[in-house]
């Protein structure tokens, strides 16, 4: 098998003081080979967002910390790189998206120079060059007249607006991953699928493996080869697109399906798991699930199961499916 | 934006006339007389009545008010009742001393002030915003005269440093003169601007757009100075407006302190003597100030943060 573009290795992530530590990511592990899309789904409060941070090592310190694991991107461990390394990496390699396209844009400089100054820190273009490949990218995510929006500024967008120029920024340098933290989830129903078109068009004709985040799981099948779950930090289940939603084999991904509206059933009310999610880290011992589950059995409080395989691409940590497939 | 800055100033027109008018008002109430305090104990009420008459001090109130309004907008700022040199020609020989004063105190002030908040703010927590936290306390401790004699006997007297009174001629004396009371009202300054600073700093670093630059692979420097520093300026700037007025006021202390000629310390000379016409100019003078401060830093405002350019 050939090398991934990105390994993750049992990273575990811990916020607070270090004598009593939550640890908000538990040993995830899971890989994205070039050009892969992959989804990172969960709630709230699972852990999806911090995972990605902890790609770029973006992660606010103090409070939080990568505590353990490996991060290798093209065979080179992230985690062990040396700080003032790590921008040569961002941007250029790695570039992110964030979830909150109103904030995310400094709002006293133009959205050209905002580009550009990616293009700046890491390719050598004269001015000219840099303006010309500004103006390619911002056509390239859909900006109406890019060369006369140079000079605007952040404030004269749409929230929609506002989210193209954050990809054309990520673009700009064509990296080989694109982390996609919740790029739709802060904008309007017609807008999200106009910036999912966009991305799947981005992915087209630049080639970038996405990592993209979201709990809505329509929105990553529409554009992602491969799902990873995660719950309370921990990864639940892992596997193709088209085998976790024809066959999820964790009940709180079977969860998740069922919670999807659907216009072709007549339901009064929609189906919720019950309970909340637990605080990350205050499941010290077993299933994090186990609270809210309709299959537990007594092993599942007591022992944390492992990744049970059910095929090559699909994986689950559940006692109970996992024991009766073996 | 030359449309706006037209806006900003007619807005300034009424805060003016309300000053004018406070001015008139505090000076009708004050104790004392200001006939006798001209011409002294020995003057017969004849005398009191000739001089109440030249100066239009038995007219009815209203009348007095609208003349002085009127005087004051046509720059006619009258005599000194003390000396009898015309007030105008007073202001001009103290006013540049007391400008120079605030200007050059200002410019210490955040050359020193901002750069301490930075510091602190990216230290934070360590030994560097302890410093910069021990120094502020110290700065807003320390009342500004009492630095000033400080620095005038170390500086002046026992090091020979800095000339211990007086204004200075030519351009660089003058600099020499104004370096050690500037530095007092420095300190002061730096200790607000610093602390203001590294709120603000630390405020803004904590942003969404401030994660993005680092994502984008921007270094810490160009992080704090290029996407931090500029946005962390807006609140700073509005301290230093402030501060400016601060240090207008509290250049009276130390003209005294410093035996420097300038604005303050011929106020101070006037209100001891009942002059009006002195402490009537002296006063306007220093509202004037007040208000052109304030459109300066909207101006400031328009050009760091262009959603503001949009509202017009």
């Amino acid at each position: 098998m050939t090398r991934p573009l990105l390994k993750i290795s049992d990273v575990s992530v811990e916020f607070g003081p270090k004598a009593n530590a939550i640890r908000v990511v538990d040993s995830v592990s899971f890989s994205i080979g070039a050009g892969e899309a992959v989804g990172l789904v969960g709630e709230s409060g699972s852990g999806k967002s911090i995972t990605s941070l902890s790609i770029l090592r973006l992660i606010p310190d103090p409070p939080g910390r990568i505590v353990s694991g490996s991060i290798e991107f093209e065979g080179q461990d992230l985690l062990k790189l040396p700080a003032n390394r790590m921008p040569e990496i961002r941007g250029r390699d790695i570039a992110m998206i964030f979830q909150e396209p109103m904030s995310s844009l400094n709002p006293v400089m133009t959205i050209g120079d905002q580009i550009a100054e990616a293009l700046m820190l890491h390719q050598d273009l004269d001015r000219d060059a840099r303006w010309q490949r500004v103006i390619e990218v911002l056509s390239l995510v859909g900006m109406p007249d890019p060369a006369a929006r140079l000079g605007a500024f952040p404030h004269e967008f749409s929230g929609g607006m506002r989210q193209r120029v954050m990809i054309a920024m990520a673009v700009a340098c064509n990296p080989k991953l694109l982390i996609a933290d919740e790029p739709t989830t802060a904008l309007d129903v017609t807008i999200q699928a106009q910036v999912l078109e966009l991305m799947k068009s981005i992915r087209a004709s630049v080639n970038t493996a996405i990592l993209l985040i979201s709990h809505d799981l329509g929105v990553i099948a529409d554009l992602c080869e491969r799902v990873v779950v995660m719950y309370s930090g921990r990864i639940v289940e892992e596997g193709s697109v088209e085998s976790i939603f024809s066959k999820p084999e964790h009940p709180y991904t079977r969860g998740l399906l069922q919670s999807i509206p659907r216009l072709d059933d007549d339901r009064k009310r929609l189906y919720q798991i019950a309970g909340t999610v637990p605080m990350a880290g205050s499941v010290k011992k077993g299933c994090p699930f186990y609270a809210r589950c309709d299959l537990r059995v007594d092993k599942c409080a007591a022992e944390m199961p492992p990744m049970f395989e059910f095929s090559k691409q699909h994986k689950a940590a559940c006692w109970v499916t996992g024991e009766a497939e073996q | 934006m030359g449309r706006m800055i037209g806006l900003r100033l007619i807005d300034a027109i009424p805060t003016i006339l309300l000053v004018l008018t406070l001015v008139f008002v505090a000076l009708r109430i004050l104790p004392g007389d200001p006939a006798q305090v001209a011409l002294g104990d020995m003057a017969t009420p004849a005398q009191l009545e000739l001089f109440r008459e030249q100066m239009g001090l038995n007219l009815p109130l209203w009348q007095q008010y609208f003349i002085f309004l009127w005087d004051m907008l046509t720059l006619n700022l009258g005599r000194s009742l003390v000396s009898n040199v015309p007030v105008a020609s007073i202001i001009a020989a103290n006013l540049p001393y007391t400008i120079e004063l605030t200007l050059v105190a200002t410019g210490m002030g955040v050359i020193i002030g901002v750069p301490l908040g930075v510091l602190a703010a990216t230290n934070r927590n360590k030994l560097p915003d302890s410093g910069v936290r021990v120094f502020s306390l110290i700065g807003y401790a320390i009342p500004d005269f009492y630095l000033g004699a400080l620095m005038l006997i170390v500086f002046s007297l026992n090091l020979g440093w800095f000339p211990i009174n007086g204004g200075g001629t030519d351009f660089l004396s003058r600099l020499h003169h104004v370096f050690l009371p500037a530095l007092t009202l420095a300190m002061v300054k730096s200790a607000f601007l610093g602390r203001l600073t590294r709120t603000s700093l630390l405020e803004v670093l904590g942003k969404d757009y401030v994660r993005t630059a680092r994502a984008k692979g921007a270094r810490e420097n160009r992080v704090i100075y290029r996407h931090g520093l500029r946005n962390a300026l807006l609140p700073v700037t509005t301290g230093l407006g402030l501060s400016l007025l601060a240090t207008l006021s509290g250049s009276v202390a130390i003209e005294l302190v410093f035996n420097r000629p300038g604005l303050g310390e011929t106020l101070i000379g006037a209100i001891a003597e009942r002059d009006y016409p002195v402490i009537q100019a002296g006063a306007v003078i220093f509202a004037f100030f007040v208000v052109f401060i304030n459109l300066l830093i909207d101006i400031a405002y328009i050009a760091i943060d262009p959603r503001i350019r949009v509202q017009s």
